[in-house]
């Protein structure tokens, strides 16, 4: 049985002054005990499919199911299947750590004595214990993650949903939630998480859809999604804009990007003589000039046409720079 | 492990972490409670010796020579006003997400919206107890001996359960804090529109016409009835029919609006 099951969902917001599509035609199929990632930039429409997912947003058209149960006829079963730590579920400040697992595990039907001893396991389980007695305002950026991911977990939930849940952190902090996550997946939860991380989704999903404007533009796993550009990328730098412009004409399949063209095609390295030669022919001097394996910012440029905001652009591990 | 996911259970889980929020910022419980008993000072000060045991005998002699019996009500019904706090207190978890989080789980979305009624309503209780217990200490006599106190808080905690209903009401579809915060302005027009410093009697004009219409005006005339006159079960009636019609009306509002917010989009 699939843990997700998604088929052409829709979500549009109608006011007084607009009405506005957030998600399009989104489907996609998630399998129990996977990382699937629904990448994107902010406004792709990730965070609304989230909430249609987790019940908390009614879909406009399109069905979608949770462990076989449909999301909106069997919308209590499903709350009792998944765990939700979205970007604006809010956590109580003025609780201490151990107040607010042991208020979340007795909502969640826990006596008394055993919500005591889930909440000891689920400090530990995130690291917390130590800081348990701690009012929550007190607590890092990164420690008010892994408390939120602690209180996803109270009932032990077969899925869980996860939006964006490293933003904001310092590296560090989103290594740790990371390892996490992933020992999450190893013990056989099933998690769908969103991010606008291409790191982020390159570690950690197992799978991934790129999401662009209320749309899934492509699906698959990370190195599936690389292939599927085919060979290398191929990046050429130029002098001025002019010389820019005039190189598109000659590289007609050539995409820009900021002051480069970029170009994708099987056996890079080769062919970067041929290309440059072609350039110089028509008067284009090359300032320089690179190859690299694609990676998922390539992926995610060839199917959207643009950049993700604060990627880091070509992986420079592989590159070949031709001066 | 054993699971009781009853409404009660719920309820009281909720209610107990909400307390625990009011507890940890006490210094927000205390401008409403400071002005309720400054009201109760500053006007037995200032009109205490006016309208107390001097004006026997008078045509001012509506205190029946104890004015802190006459002008207690009015500090009652200011510390009522701090249910208010309950639709402060909803807000609060909406815009910080907590009301999110709690919608995400399989939890009575009543128990959601009663807690911070139940808060409010301890909170009134608490208010106006302890403005009560002022009131003793400085003089105040119930006609109708100390059971006359438990009327008057009686009468606070229903009009006080009013403002929280109306308050949520307004937080709610405002959205925000400052939303739930402007129902406090209510208090204005419905204490000084009203009998507060002499009976209605001896309103004139447009003020008497306005008092007529306040609730709040029989609120203060039916706790006033047990302070100065003793049983005057007409009076009695009307201000706990004034209280419940205000508090039925506004939790009706409440929870519509509170219906709507529950709601999925």
């Amino acid at each position: 049985m699939l843990a997700v099951d998604v088929k052409n969902i829709k979500k549009t917001f109608v006011t007084k002054q607009e009405t506005v599509e957030a998600v399009k035609d989104v489907s996609f199929q998630v399998e129990q005990g996977e990382i699937f990632g629904l990448l994107g930039p902010n406004g792709a429409g990730k965070s609304t499919t989230i909430l249609m997912l987790t019940t908390l947003l009614s879909i406009t058209k399109g069905e979608a199911s949770i462990l076989g149960l449909d999301i909106v006829t069997k919308d209590k079963e499903v709350r009792e299947k998944i765990g939700v730590a979205l970007q604006d579920t809010g956590i109580d400040n003025l609780l201490t750590g151990k107040e607010l697992f042991f208020t979340t595990c007795r909502l969640w039907g826990y006596s008394k004595k055993d919500s005591e001893k889930r909440t000891m396991e689920l400090l530990e389980l995130v690291g917390l214990t130590e800081a348990a007695d701690r009012r929550v305002k007190t607590y890092s950026g990164g420690m008010k993650r892994r408390l939120d991911l602690g209180l996803s977990l109270v009932h032990s939930p077969d899925i869980l949903f996860l939006d964006e849940p490293t933003t904001g952190l310092d590296p560090g902090s989103r290594r740790v939630l990371w390892e996490e996550i992933k020992r999450l997946r190893d013990n056989g939860v099933t998690i769908i998480l969103t991010t606008q991380y291409l790191e982020e989704a390159d570690e950690l999903a197992d799978r991934l859809a790129i999401i662009d404007e209320g749309l899934v533009v492509a699906e698959g796993t990370s190195d599936e999604l690389k292939a599927s550009i085919g060979g290398d990328v191929i990046t050429f730098s130029f002098e001025n804009d002019s010389d820019l412009k005039n190189a598109k004409n000659v590289l007609n399949d050539a995409i820009e990007d900021k002051d480069q063209l970029r170009i994708t095609v099987e056996n890079g390295a080769a062919k970067i003589p041929s290309f440059i030669n072609d350039l110089n022919k028509n008067g284009i001097i090359v300032s320089s000039v690179s190859a690299s394996k694609p990676t998922l910012d390539d992926v995610f440029l060839e199917v959207t046409g643009y950049r993700l905001e604060g990627s880091a652009g070509s992986d420079s591990s592989n590159e070949l720079e031709v001066k | 492990m054993e699971s009781n996911r009853s409404f009660f259970v719920q309820l009281q889980v909720l209610t107990k972490r909400m307390v625990l929020r009011v507890v940890r910022r006490p210094l927000a419980e205390l401008p409403n409670l400071i002005i309720s008993a400054f009201f109760l000072f500053v006007y037995d000060g200032a009109l205490g010796g006016v309208f107390g045991g001097t004006a026997s005998g008078t045509p001012f002699d509506f205190a029946n020579g104890n004015f802190i019996n006459f002008i207690l009500p009015v500090s009652i019904v200011s510390a009522s006003l701090s249910g208010a706090a309950s639709g402060i207190y909803l807000v609060e978890d909406i815009e910080s997400g907590v009301f999110k989080r709690y919608q995400s789980m399989p939890i009575s979305r009543w128990a959601i919206i009663l807690a911070p009624m139940n808060v409010g309503a301890l909170r009134v209780l608490l208010q106006a107890g302890l403005i009560l217990l002022i009131g003793k200490f400085i003089g105040a006599d119930p006609e109708v001996g100390n059971v006359g106190f438990l009327i008057v808080l009686s009468l606070a905690f229903i009009w006080g359960m009013g403002f929280a209903g109306y308050s949520v009401a307004a937080g709610v579809k405002s959205g925000s804090s400052q939303g739930a915060q402007a129902a406090t302005f209510l208090f204005f027009p419905a204490i000084f529109l009203a009998p507060t410093f002499v009976p209605r009697e001896q309103l004139k004009g447009w003020l008497e016409t306005a008092a007529a219409y306040n609730p709040t005006t029989y609120v203060i005339e039916g706790m006033r009835s047990v302070m100065v006159q003793g049983w005057e079960l007409d009076i009695l009636f009307r201000g706990y029919l004034a209280a419940t019609s205000f508090a039925v009306i506004t939790l009706t509002l409440a929870v519509i609006s509170a219906r709507k917010a529950t709601e999925k989009a």
